[in-house]
């Protein structure tokens, strides 16, 4: 181990190390698929260059180590190190010219969004919401309702949202960006939210507003239970709550208590 | 000492003259800008803008004015104990309390001339809301200022009373800086009470009528805020104390002098770490307790308007951890003989970094339309959570104290009979500590909310019960350890003092971030779900403005601060013979 260890350091010096392992962890991350946003790669390498920075800067003698292979030329090295020195000289001022270039020139793809997982809704408009008494008790909650709950979900969200509530509905690839159909098995979605929360997302819904999703507004007034907005079908208030129900029955959480 | 005394006066007329100005200057733009509406203009300037300034930077200096007497108080107590066993030892933490001491009293004018200000910018540009808070907390404004004065009174007679009670006197003088630090507390109490008071209101009604003064000082998030603050400013203050240490350090040509502040750097950044390790659960106790009074306080932080700010923050945090682990693995360098521990310094840089890899990976992805798999990567995405995060930021601080256990070992030897079993049990401990709060990070990533909530809960008593256990452990196993090399106080690179600055800019830019993600909560209320703010700018700025102001007060704040630096410095010469008996030697301490 000790001897395959001097004899990497004695070919492939420090800074040419530390170069490999850096391009290495890059070509790792873009190699992911689906692809890793750019976003996160970045914030991937800076912590990458973050910790070699480090790692060469730990000691005098590891800086002396990177740098002296820059500027020492003896003249009596064997030839792949010079060639190593010669090739870093080159591709380093050749990848950060080409950063900024990528960085500069000019796209036509509309910029990367920087999308809200949860819309923030003001406490007032929560406010205004009423859960019903036999939906406010998760315990309380009646098989029939859900099963109602599960028809309703199957018939309008299903499509998107998918049968198992995994996000993976035959409609769902359809809207990729910027964000695809909600997966309430997933930790982040509805188990982190209050039942006046979703009831508001499902009848606000986003297509019309500035939520950027293509989640339609499942509304109709108790008053006017056909009259439509977006969908001809559209959910009265206790069939909404229903539909809420389910959804958490279906995943195994719970809503957040407020 | 004519000369110093001289400049001091200079100084305090300078900054009376400033404040006079200030003055003028806001009640002839009130003189012109009044108006008898609920939000009268003053100067055409963007209230919302001069009081998040004005109350972030008076934030900023009462952080820093109420952390520096907690540790230099404690300080000077260690020595004062030491005085019978080793006098030097005594004189030199006597030294360094007063050293960190001496940069509070231009501090404290800049608390009060920047509180000042915000009062006068809240009182004239919310009237309404002003009315309505003194309508509710009339008492605590009495209260208040009376603190505020004990304070005062007891930090001058502490500072300039140093030299005078010495020796008997000392207990004194003690007595005199833990008055200051409890009336510094009950100061900051209160101001917390009207802020979160702003955030959790109780004791009043719907319509904002108060029922009871005690239910609204003591509202949800104000035990929750006020220990939050206690610990971060401790942090903040202690980085503050350690960028001015690598200041004098790099301006110094002498030795000793070198020896001294490099002491005084390790001594700040070793507070401030062993603070950090505690700030992210002081954090996630009112982020708890905010999520308990109001969901709209989760759902607007945590997923919504204001949830990028955490990614931000996340990744700041990192550099905080990392840069004090850095000084501190620079440190070893100090120390003749301390190769076994250097060697694992590469292996703790990678474990840092991927844990904060982790910690910072978003659960919403910012993506172009190319790059986009609907907000959720289904590799990556499933570290955007809360257990893996906690997971990766437990581990992060367990490798923290490894390091820090680590320094104590470096160039020391123990010499009790059972070194080696002690060692392993102790190594052992750590490595449990580790696996134990991974295993508990995996199973609450697989179980329900309720329950992960628990394991996170689990995750911190494993964290805290491992550090108390081993570090017990690591102070019996090196008693009377032999020391085989001592630390050479003063030849840590440079590169380690301006590690110590960044970490200042770094901790004050993240207080302004912080300070604005706790107000920015409330969204469009004064006084959240009581009071609507109907303002013109009420409004959230765009992330980019955001960065820019915080970057903007973090300016202001670090030029005001080189004042009170300056001030400092020029306040005392070098005394030769202090410094060749003070300079620190010997084992890590």
């Amino acid at each position: 181990m000790t001897r395959l260890r001097d004899a990497w350091r004695t070919h492939v010096p420090l800074p040419t190390s530390v170069v490999l392992i850096v391009a290495a962890i890059y070509v790792a991350l873009k190699l992911v698929r689906p692809v890793i946003p750019g976003s996160v790669i970045l914030l991937y390498m800076g912590f990458v260059i973050a910790g070699a920075t480090i790692h060469v800067t730990l000691d005098d003698a590891r800086i002396r180590r990177f740098l002296d292979f820059f500027v020492e030329v003896s003249g009596r090295e064997p030839r792949a190190i010079r060639a190593q020195r010669w090739a870093l000289l080159a591709v380093i001022p050749l990848v950060l010219g080409w950063w900024v270039y990528d960085a500069l020139r000019p796209k036509y793809a509309p910029p990367v969004e920087i999308f809200q997982r949860h819309p923030t809704v003001g406490e007032e408009v929560l406010k205004r919401v009423t859960v019903p008494a036999w939906a406010a008790d998760p315990a309380k909650w009646r098989a029939e309702d859900v099963a109602v709950g599960k028809r309703l979900y199957e018939a309008n969200c299903a499509v998107c949202h998918g049968e198992k509530l995994d996000g993976q509905g035959p409609a769902a690839e359809g809207f990729r960006y910027p964000i695809r159909p909600a997966n309430f098995t997933d930790a982040g979605t509805i188990a982190q939210l209050t039942l006046p929360y979703v009831y508001w997302r499902l009848t606000v819904g986003g297509i019309q507003n500035q939520f950027n999703s293509a989640m339609p507004k499942w509304t109709a007034s108790d008053a006017e239970p056909d009259a439509s907005t977006l969908h001809s079908n559209d959910l009265t208030s206790d069939e909404a709550w229903k539909v809420i129900l389910y959804i958490y029955r279906g995943s195994g959480f719970e809503p957040r208590r407020e | 000492m004519a000369a110093d005394s001289a400049n001091r006066s200079r100084w305090r007329g300078t900054l009376r003259a400033a404040c006079l100005v200030a003055s003028l200057f806001c009640t002839a733009a009130w003189a012109q800008g009044s108006d008898p509406g609920d939000y009268p203009t003053i100067a055409g300037i963007n209230s919302r803008l001069a009081v998040w300034i004005a109350a972030q930077l008076h934030l900023m200096f009462a952080a820093f004015v109420l952390a520096v007497p907690m540790f230099a108080v404690f300080i000077e107590f260690l020595g004062w104990r030491a005085e019978k066993t080793d006098r030097v030892a005594a004189r030199r933490h006597d030294w360094l309390a007063h050293e960190m001491a001496s940069l509070l009293p231009v501090a404290y004018s800049l608390t009060a001339i920047t509180g000042a200000l915000l009062g006068f910018l809240l009182f004239t540009a919310y009237p309404k809301f002003m009315h309505h808070l003194t309508g509710v907390f009339g008492p605590t404004f009495i209260v208040y200022p009376l603190f505020f004065v004990a304070e005062t009174l007891c930090l001058y007679f502490w500072y300039y009373g140093w030299h005078r009670w010495q020796g008997d006197k000392k207990w004194f003088h003690l007595l005199l800086g833990l008055a200051l630090n409890v009336f510094g507390t009950i100061v900051m109490f209160i101001a917390d009470a009207w802020a979160t008071y702003m955030m959790t209101p109780a004791g009043v009604t719907e319509q904002g009528a108060l029922v009871s003064l005690y239910d609204a000082v003591w509202n949800p998030g104000w035990m929750p805020l006020n220990i939050h603050r206690l610990v971060a400013n401790v942090t903040f203050g202690a980085l503050l104390c350690s960028a001015y240490a690598a200041y004098r350090l790099l301006l110094s040509d002498d030795a000793r002098e070198r020896a001294l502040y490099d002491w005084m750097g390790y001594t700040g950044n070793l507070i401030a770490l062993f603070t950090m390790l505690f700030l992210p659960f002081a954090g996630y106790y009112f982020g708890f307790e905010l999520f308990a009074f109001s969901a709209t306080y989760g759902v607007t932080l945590m997923g919504g308007v204001l949830s990028w700010l955490f990614i931000i923050q996340a990744i700041v945090i990192a550099v905080l951890f990392i840069g004090a682990a850095y000084y501190s693995w620079l440190g070893l360098l100090r120390i003749p003989g301390s190769e076994a521990q250097q060697r694992w310094s590469p292996v703790f840089n990678v474990l840092l970094i991927a844990g904060f890899a982790v910690w910072a990976t978003p659960h919403t992805m910012a993506a172009s339309i190319e790059e986009s798999t609907g907000g959720f990567h289904p590799v990556l995405g499933a570290l955007g959570v809360m257990a893996p995060k906690m997971i990766a930021v437990t581990l992060v601080l367990v490798v923290l104290y490894a390091s820090y256990l680590l320094y104590r070992r470096a160039g020391r030897v123990p010499t009790v009979g059972w070194a080696r079993t002690g060692t392993t049990v102790e190594w052992g401990l750590v490595g449990l500590m580790a696996v134990t709060i991974a295993a508990l990070g995996i199973f609450g990533y697989f179980a329900p909310a309720h329950i992960r909530i628990k394991t996170s809960i689990w995750q911190i008593y494993v964290l805290i019960g491992g550090i108390a256990a081993t570090f017990f452990l690591d102070q019996a196993l090196l008693r009377g350890a032999k020391t085989v090399a001592a630390v050479r106080w003063g030849t840590m690179p440079r590169r380690g003092q301006y590690v110590l600055v960044l970490l200042a800019v770094v901790i004050v830019w993240l207080m302004g971030l912080m300070g604005y993600a706790r107000s920015g909560a409330r969204l469009n209320w004064h006084v959240f779900g009581i009071m609507e703010d109907t303002s013109p700018n009420a409004g959230l700025p765009s992330l980019g403005e955001a960065a820019l102001v915080i970057t903007l007060i973090t300016a202001i704040f670090f030029a005001l601060l080189a004042v009170a630096f300056a001030v400092a410095g020029m306040a005392r010469g070098t005394d030769e013979r202090a410094l060749v008996e003070l300079s620190p030697q010997g084992e890590p301490q």
